[in-house]
């Protein structure tokens, strides 16, 4: 006979936890400093969890990045790019769209999705690119190297170079609707959520197909461990991790983490240093594991809305998240 | 179906109709609720309101198998983004070009779970002109369209007709859609309370606004695509024939069926079974008891194109209990394949 215990979530003891009052659209760590900067669906940026709001979109801020070398890159419902130190710099105003994706790269490299364009900048906030999609992008991201970037649509996804002088996309096609994508950190996969709840991925260099499927719901958050040997997403009622190593993900079973509870994980992510990672779910659950034993850490209970937004510090050492319901926190790790 | 869901009007209308008109209405009468309006990008004047978004009518094609199965990928993404600043509005209403098909705009609330989860469509309104409604439906597909998916029909510009004239307008819209409700107006100057809150996809509300079944009569005019099949048994049905024939009608037929609605009565239970469908997309559940003295009358509506009105009544009439088998299995092996 075993007895059961309430789990002990580390949030009682090494966390700190801020009521913002609007849905915490996402987190980014600022590359200079380490500070979690949260956007949230007031159109407000926090820089940390005591930060004044800085009103730096009208609307809402839809998507959030660390940007190039310091502070945070938004796009918000008022069709602006912003960027945001110390004080905010408008770096584009694309009118009555919507800037729903943001990447940013500390090479140089600015990209903001706005309706069927994927504007590019540079470090300095200069213009260099506005590409066009056949339909709306609805994912993007930048390489490891910074020299490509790739956008997701209707039918597939259109990848560019940034240093490119004629513009010519590679287009990876696969029939359907696509969302989130993202690079491999080795640049030669790349793998994107579709709406018919399954991701889909390329291997650009044979130009092969992988094809992913089963999940009960949409994938909105996944990320590639440390070292690429993972790709951890949500989207079930556990952390789905597919191998990419000893021939994977193709023909490879995926792994499945954290599971039990009949509710789906919604926010993924991945550890900078190690095979752990992060997982947020829509009570509200949030649970730190490790993947080669399947340990896992209890951080936060559920409760207080379905996880939106995840980061982990660029040391490692401190979690930051936030919620639908307008919650955040930062769980520190760090010896004492 | 929760609160927590957003109510979302679907405005249609042909150019020139008085969609706009009616939006700016909606939007400046002193209700004390707060809208996102959805525009499309060929919209005619400007929208007066904090919160516009501009569309680009995306509509894309569900990989689930169902053929007909389109959806408006544009409105997954702007009500996702939406939510985001959720407890700052009240309702969404989408407004459409009035060349888009409305099916897109209503498959995407019952395909997609985060937006079936975010929010509920309340209503499909239509605004047509009184004067131009004959030469739009002689010359395009999708005022005709409009008019099938809607619930609620405005007959606008009712001062450039007369009474004979709008008679026969409504003779017209109602061969077509016998299940909307249809108001006149002048300029689009009708109650905002009639358009708002309609509820018109709970399967509660159906019952409240079933048509006169003319049960017999064509309703095909001579020169409208679209028409309506009324039909009403009086024995109750046996629900598993009636699951069977309608999952297989659906099947073979559901992308020429635009809109399906039903109220059922079925053998050995004093339940009312609600149904209704939007092309293959079906939905139904048992909504209250029969009340004391309440005729148990079974009745079904299609409305869609190259409807053929002998299969559609013989086998919903098979489908009753007391039916003989024979005939029942012969008009389900009807719909055995696509002709």
């Amino acid at each position: 006979m075993s007895t059961t215990t309430a789990p002990e979530f580390l949030i009682e003891t090494r966390g700190t936890t801020r009521e913002f009052g609007a849905y915490v659209v996402g987190i980014a760590h600022c590359r200079a400093t380490g500070t979690p900067g949260f956007g949230l669906g007031d159109g407000t940026l926090r820089i940390g969890l005591d930060g004044a709001p800085s009103q730096v979109h009208r609307g809402a801020v839809l998507a959030i990045a660390a940007d190039c070398r310091a502070g945070f890159l938004t796009g918000g419902d008022d069709g602006k790019l912003a960027t945001t130190t110390d004080a905010t710099t408008i770096l584009g105003d694309y009118g009555n769209r919507w800037v729903e994706h943001v990447a940013a790269h500390p090479a140089g490299v600015r990209a903001a999705a706005c309706g069927k364009m994927l504007h590019v900048l540079d470090g300095a906030g200069t213009p260099r690119k506005s590409l066009a999609h056949p339909s709306t992008v609805s994912g993007v991201d930048i390489d490891a190297k910074g020299k490509r970037l790739v956008a997701s649509h209707y039918n597939g996804a259109s990848m560019w170079f940034f240093a490119a002088k004629e513009d010519k996309p590679r287009v990876l096609e696969w029939k359907g609707s696509h969302g989130m994508v993202l690079f491999h950190p080795d640049g030669d996969h790349v793998v994107s959520a579709m709406q018919e709840n399954t991701l889909h991925g390329w291997r650009l260099s044979d130009g092969q197909h992988m094809r992913m499927s089963g999940y009960p719901a949409k994938t909105k958050s996944m990320a590639f461990t440390a070292k690429g040997r993972w790709l951890a997403t949500a989207g079930a009622e556990s952390v789905v991790l597919l191998p990419f190593f000893g021939g994977g993900p193709m023909g490879k079973p995926p792994q499945e983490l954290a599971g039990g509870d009949a509710v789906i994980c919604t926010q993924i992510a991945t550890h900078p240093d190690h095979e752990v990672v992060a997982a947020g779910f829509a009570d509200g659950l949030v649970l730190v594991a490790e993947i080669a034993s399947g340990k896992v850490l209890p951080i936060a209970p559920p409760g207080r809305g379905g996880i939106s937004a995840l980061a982990w510090h660029p040391k490692g050492h401190a979690l930051a998240f936030g919620t639908e319901a307008g919650h955040a926190a930062v769980v520190d790790f760090s010896g004492r | 179906m929760s609160d927590d869901q957003i109510p979302v009007t679907v405005l249609t209308g042909y150019l020139g109709a008085g969609k706009t008109t009616l939006l700016n209405r909606i939007l400046s009468e002193n209700h004390g609720r707060k809208f996102a309006v959805v525009i499309n990008e060929f919209g005619e004047l400007g929208v007066d309101n904090d919160l516009v978004v501009d569309a680009d009518e995306e509509v894309f094609e569900m990989n689930n198998g169902c053929i007909c199965c389109t959806v408006r990928g544009d409105l997954i993404r702007i009500i996702g983004g939406l939510m985001k600043r959720k407890g700052r509005f009240d309702g969404i209403i989408v407004e459409t070009t009035g060349l888009a098909d409305p099916a897109p705009v209503a498959q995407t609330f019952f395909a997609d779970d985060e937006v079936k989860r975010a929010a509920k469509l309340d209503s499909v309104v239509t605004v047509v002109d009184a004067k131009n409604l004959p030469a739009r439906l002689a010359d395009t597909r999708e005022a005709e369209e409009q008019i099938a998916f809607a619930d609620l029909i405005i007959l606008n510009k009712m001062d450039l007709v007369d009474e004979q004239g709008a008679r026969e307008i409504e003779g017209r819209i109602r061969a077509i859609n016998p299940w909307a409700q249809l108001i006149r107006s002048t300029k689009s100057d009708v109650p905002i309370a009639s358009v708002l809150g309609r509820e018109a996809f709970n399967l509660e509300k159906i019952v409240e606004r079933v048509p006169d079944f003319l049960s017999g009569e064509d309703n095909h005019t001579h020169d409208t695509q679209i028409l309506s099949c009324s039909f009403q048994a009086a024995s109750p049905l046996d629900p598993e024939r009636f699951n069977a024939w309608i999952s297989q009608v659906l099947a073979v037929k559901g992308q020429d069926l635009l809109r399906t609605k039903g109220i059922l009565a079925y053998a050995n239970d004093d339940r009312v079974f609600a149904f209704q469908a939007v092309h293959m997309l079906a939905d139904g559940d048992f909504i209250r008891p029969w009340k004391a003295g309440e005729e148990r009358l079974s009745r079904i509506v299609f409305i869609g194109r190259d409807l053929n009105r002998p299969w559609l009544r013989r086998g919903f009439e098979a489908c009753q209990a007391d039916a003989p088998k024979t005939n029942y299995e012969a008009e389900l092996a009807r719909w055995g394949a696509p002709a």
